[in-house]
């Protein structure tokens, strides 16, 4: 107690006196503030679950897309067909000699 | 309009299969070689026209040309359609394949009707073979309904209910299909008249 000097006793009481109603409040917090949480809160998931409605049309928008013939399958099919028609002809020719 | 898997009962899609192979064969035998780059080029057409989707009010409906196909290919129209078919079904899902041989009739049936209908009376005249083949288009999606009902009364459907609903359904395409077929005919009776000449009324 004595290695200390006076002034710096009272600086680190004044210290703690200034800290404490920082941390009060986060302790226990008073009712009004727990209704302000609550509201943020809400707000935030309502805003999340539209988010969600959000993605999950466009998931199935996606899907439809993806469902939908691309430019790929289509000259596959015109390939194919008249790849087939090609070969027809070519036995058709064959047999004619 | 595409019959997809599962709905008619088994022996009916079995049934349509023979059927279906034993016209394919019938309409190949009837074929000649030198109507092959027609038919290879309207079995490319039949086979994309089901993608080109034409905005109809709130929805959008796309062509299926069976009508069209009849008119120009004849008895071939029949192998162009089950070919076309196959592949749609392979590669874009429509329809199923078990149900392939159901659709190929519901499709292939009404392009012969409509061939025959259109060599019966296209006349010469360009306008007349234009209104003519309108009139096969039309006739073509009609029919195709038509057939949709009779094969969906074997799976228990009610044939006046599902052949009203059709029809009904596809009324704006029927129309849209009659205009296309119309141009496509007539533009063809002024530029190049021989392709609406089946090779077996030529004799070949």
């Amino acid at each position: 107690m004595t290695r200390f000097p006076k002034g710096l006793r009272v600086g680190a009481l004044a210290l703690c006196l200034l800290s404490l109603p920082v941390c009060l409040p986060a302790q226990s917090p008073p009712e009004t503030d727990s209704q302000a949480v609550v509201t943020l809160l809400k707000a935030q998931h309502s805003q999340l679950a539209g988010d969600l409605r959000r993605i999950q049309r466009e998931i199935a928008a996606l899907r439809a897309d993806l469902d939908r013939p691309g430019l790929q399958e289509i000259f596959a099919g015109i390939g194919y067909i008249l790849g087939l028609c090609g070969v027809a002809a070519f036995v058709a020719a064959r047999r004619k000699e | 309009m595409h019959i997809s898997d599962g709905v008619l009962p088994t022996a009916v899609a079995v049934g349509c299969y023979g059927l279906s192979a034993a016209l394919a064969v019938w309409s190949a035998r009837r074929s000649r070689s030198r109507e092959l780059p027609k038919l290879a080029v309207m079995t490319a057409a039949f086979f994309v026209a089901s993608l080109v989707h034409v905005p109809f009010g709130p929805t959008s409906v796309h062509l299926i040309i069976p009508g069209l196909t009849g008119a120009l290919l004849g008895p071939s129209a029949f192998l162009s359609i089950g070919l076309g078919l196959l592949l749609q079904c392979l590669l874009f899902q429509f329809g199923g394949l078990t149900a392939l041989g159901a659709n190929a009739l519901m499709m292939g049936l009404p392009a012969l009707a409509c061939g025959w209908f259109f060599q019966a009376f296209k006349g010469v005249p360009p306008l007349r073979q234009s209104i003519v083949g309108g009139l096969a288009g039309a006739l073509g999606t009609v029919l195709a309904a038509l057939v949709l009902a009779g094969l969906l009364m074997t799976g228990g459907e009610d044939f006046a209910g599902v052949a009203k609903i059709a029809l009904l359904a596809h009324v704006p395409v029927i129309l849209i299909e009659a205009l296309v077929s119309g141009f496509t005919v007539g533009f063809l009776a002024r530029v190049k008249p021989e392709l609406l000449k089946p090779a077996y009324l030529r004799g070949a």
